[in-house]
C-alpha cells in the first residue's frame, strides 16, 4: 500500500505549518520524517493519519491510489503510534491490543475466540506473550511502546504511522527498539513512515529520509545521498549539527 | 566502620550528594515559615471550620432529636413533609442528568475545541455561580410567569411552569448547571486528547471513543460532578422559592418545607427534615474524599 501526498499545505491561523509538501512512499517502504522541532513533521504525520485535515481546495492525500484527503481517522484506519504511548490505562494490555478489534461493526467483527487469537499472536510478536493480564501502568516504556503497536497492527491498517515513537525513552532501551522495529519491519513488510528528531535514528532505520524545515520539504533521499550530497545549507547545516 | 571511613573520605559522588542535601536543609530552612505562624493559621482555620461548620451541623441533629427517636421519625409521616421529599428527589432525578449531560459537553468544548468565543463560554459555565439564585428564579417568573413574555401564550395551550414541576425543574437545572463542567473540565484538559485520538486510528467512531474511552478516563472527576450536583439540587431554595409559589402538598421541596415548617413553630419537624440534607451535605463530603483521591491516582497514572 503506497501512500502518496501531493501538493498538500496546512495553515493554522496566520501560521503556515506545511507549504506544498508532496512526497511518496512506495509499498513496503520504511520512510522517515526528519527535521528540527516546528518544522511541520508531526502536523504532517497527522495529517495522513486523519487526525487533521489539510487546507482545502489544495492537494490531495491518496492511499494505493484511492484518495482520503478529507476522510476522518476512524474510516481511514491507519495505524498510528503515539509518542506517549496513548495506551487506555482503564484496560488490561490485551484489552488495549482487542480495542480496535471490539470496535468494529458486527458484520465484519471476529468472534470472541478469534480476537484472543490475534491478542495472544500479537503478544507474541512483540515478544511480551504473558503480559495481556497486565495493566499499562504495570509495564516500562519500552514495552508499553510495543504493545501500542502491537495495538495499531491488530486491525490490518493499511499504512503504520509512527509519532517521534522512541522519543519518551532512554538511551538504551532506544537502541534496542530501535534495531527490533527495523527487523519487525523486514518481516512484516507495512508501508511505515515515522517522525523523529533524532538523525542517528533515521539514517540507520529507514530505506529514504524525508528532510522537513520550515514546512517545506528540504531534501529526500537514502540515508548516504543525504550525507554525501546536501542540497542546501539547511540540509548541511541540520545534519553538521546532530 | 564503612560509614566513618566514607565520612573521613568522601569519594567524588557522595560529596555532591551531601552538597546536595546540605542545600536543600539550607532551602528547606529559607523558605519554611516560622512556627508561631503555623500554629496561628492552622488555629484560626480549625477553629473557623469548627465554630461555622461542625457546630451548626452537630446542632442540626440536636434539635432534631430534642424530643427523642420516636418524635424523629414521626415527622416523616406527615403527608406534607413526605411530598416535600418525593418532589426533591424528582426535581433532582430530571436536573441532575440534564445536567451530567450539558455539562460534559461544554466540558469537553472547553477542553478540547479551539474556537472563537471559547473564552465566552467558559465565563458562560460559570454565571449562574454569581448571579444569585433569586435573580435566576425572577428570569423564569419574566419568561414564564402569567405577566410574562411567553405567559399567555403558555396559559392559552395550558401549560403550566411556574409555581408547577417545569419552574422548579428548570431554576433548578440552571442553579446547578456549573457543577460538573467546573469538576469535569480540569480533568479533561489534564488528561490530553492522545487517548481519544488513539481510539480513532483504530476505528472507533465518536460515539464509542466517548463510552469506552473518555468517560472511564473521567470517571471520577464526572462522579464528583454529579454529587455536587446532586447536593445543590436538593438543597436549593433561593430561585425555587420565587417560582414554586410554597403551595403545599403540589409546589414544596424540602428546602421550602423547612422554611415553613420553622415559621410555624415546629422545630422537631423542621429539623429533622433540614437533617436529611445535613446527612446528604456529608454523604458528598465521603464520596468527594473518594472520587478525589482515585481521580488523582488516574493522573498519576497517566503521567508514569
Amino acid at each position: 500500500m503506497s501512500i502518496k501526498i501531493d501538493h498538500i499545505s496546512k495553515d493554522f491561523g496566520k501560521t503556515n505549518v506545511l507549504k506544498d509538501i508532496s512526497l511518496q512512499v512506495e509499498t513496503g517502504e520504511l520512510v522517515a520524517l526528519l527535521g528540527p522541532s516546528g518544522s511541520g513533521k508531526t502536523t504532517l504525520l497527522r495529517i495522513i493519519a486523519g487526525l487533521e485535515f489539510p487546507n482545502e481546495g489544495e492537494g490531495a492525500i491518496t492511499f494505493h491510489g484511492s484518495e482520503v484527503t478529507f476522510q476522518s481517522a476512524y474510516a481511514r484506519k491507519a495505524g498510528f503510534v503515539f509518542q506517549h504511548y496513548a495506551l487506555f490505562n482503564h484496560m488490561t494490555v490485551a484489552d488495549n491490543i482487542a480495542f480496535g478489534l471490539k470496535v468494529m461493526p458486527r458484520r465484519s467483527r471476529p468472534s470472541s475466540t478469534r480476537q484472543k487469537q490475534i491478542v495472544q499472536e500479537l503478544l507474541e510478536k512483540i515478544q511480551l506473550p504473558e503480559y495481556g493480564r497486565r495493566f499499562p501502568t504495570q509495564l516500562s516504556g519500552g514495552q508499553r511502546q510495543r504493545v501500542a503497536l502491537a495495538r495499531a497492527l491488530a486491525v490490518n491498517p493499511q499504512v503504520l504511522l509512527l509519532d517521534e515513537p522512541f522519543g519518551a525513552l532512554d538511551a538504551k532501551v532506544r537502541k534496542e527498539l530501535r534495531r527490533w522495529l527495523r527487523e519487525f519491519h523486514d518481516s512484516i513488510k507495512l508501508t511505515t513512515l515515522f517522525v523523529t528528531h533524532d538523525q542517528d535514528e533515521a539514517f540507520e532505520l529507514a530505506d529514504r529520509v524525508v528532510i522537513l524545515g520550515d514546512g517545506e520539504i528540504q531534501q529526500i533521499g537514502k540515508p548516504d545521498e543525504l550525507r554525501d550530497k546536501p542540497v542546501n545549507e539547511f540540509v548541511a547545516d541540520f545534519i553538521e549539527v546532530e | 566502620m564503612a560509614g566513618i571511613a566514607q565520612l573521613n573520605l568522601p569519594s567524588g559522588e557522595d560529596a555532591t550528594r551531601a552538597r546536595i542535601i546540605a542545600r536543600n536543609q539550607l532551602a528547606r530552612r529559607a523558605t519554611s515559615d516560622p512556627l508561631w505562624m503555623k500554629a496561628t493559621v492552622l488555629i484560626l482555620s480549625l477553629g473557623f471550620l469548627f465554630v461555622f461548620f461542625v457546630l451548626p451541623l452537630a446542632l442540626v441533629f440536636q434539635e432534631a432529636f430534642r424530643k427523642g427517636w420516636e418524635a424523629y421519625l414521626k415527622v416523616f409521616e406527615d403527608r406534607a413533609t413526605t411530598h416535600s421529599i418525593w418532589l426533591t428527589l424528582k426535581v433532582a432525578l430530571i436536573a441532575v442528568p440534564l445536567n451530567t449531560v450539558f455539562g460534559l459537553a461544554a466540558a469537553w468544548c472547553v477542553a478540547h475545541f479551539r474556537f472563537r468565543g471559547k473564552q465566552l463560554l467558559s465565563v458562560l459555565i460559570e454565571l449562574p455561580l454569581w448571579v444569585s439564585p433569586v435573580v435566576a428564579g425572577l428570569i423564569y417568573v419574566l419568561l414564564f410567569g402569567r405577566q410574562g413574555l411567553l405567559g399567555p401564550w403558555l396559559f392559552e395551550k395550558d401549560i403550566k411552569i411556574i409555581f408547577a414541576l417545569p419552574g422548579i425543574v428548570l431554576s433548578t437545572v440552571f442553579v446547578t448547571f456549573p457543577f460538573v463542567a467546573r469538576v469535569v473540565t480540569p480533568q479533561l484538559q489534564a488528561l490530553g486528547r492522545a487517548e481519544e485520538e488513539a481510539a480513532l486510528t483504530l476505528g472507533a467512531n465518536g460515539w464509542s471513543t466517548f463510552w469506552r474511552v473518555t468517560v472511564p478516563k473521567i470517571k471520577w472527576s464526572l462522579i464528583y460532578g454529579i454529587i455536587l450536583c446532586n447536593a445543590r439540587a436538593m438543597g436549593e431554595f433561593g430561585a425555587v422559592s420565587v417560582v414554586s409559589g410554597h403551595i403545599r402538598n403540589q409546589t414544596n421541596t424540602m428546602p421550602l418545607h423547612i422554611e415553613v415548617l420553622y415559621n410555624e413553630y415546629q422545630f422537631v419537624p423542621a429539623f429533622a427534615v433540614a437533617s436529611l440534607l445535613a446527612l446528604l451535605a456529608l454523604l458528598t463530603l465521603v464520596i468527594k474524599s473518594a472520587t478525589t483521591w482515585f481521580a488523582d491516582r488516574a493522573l498519576r497514572n497517566a503521567a508514569l
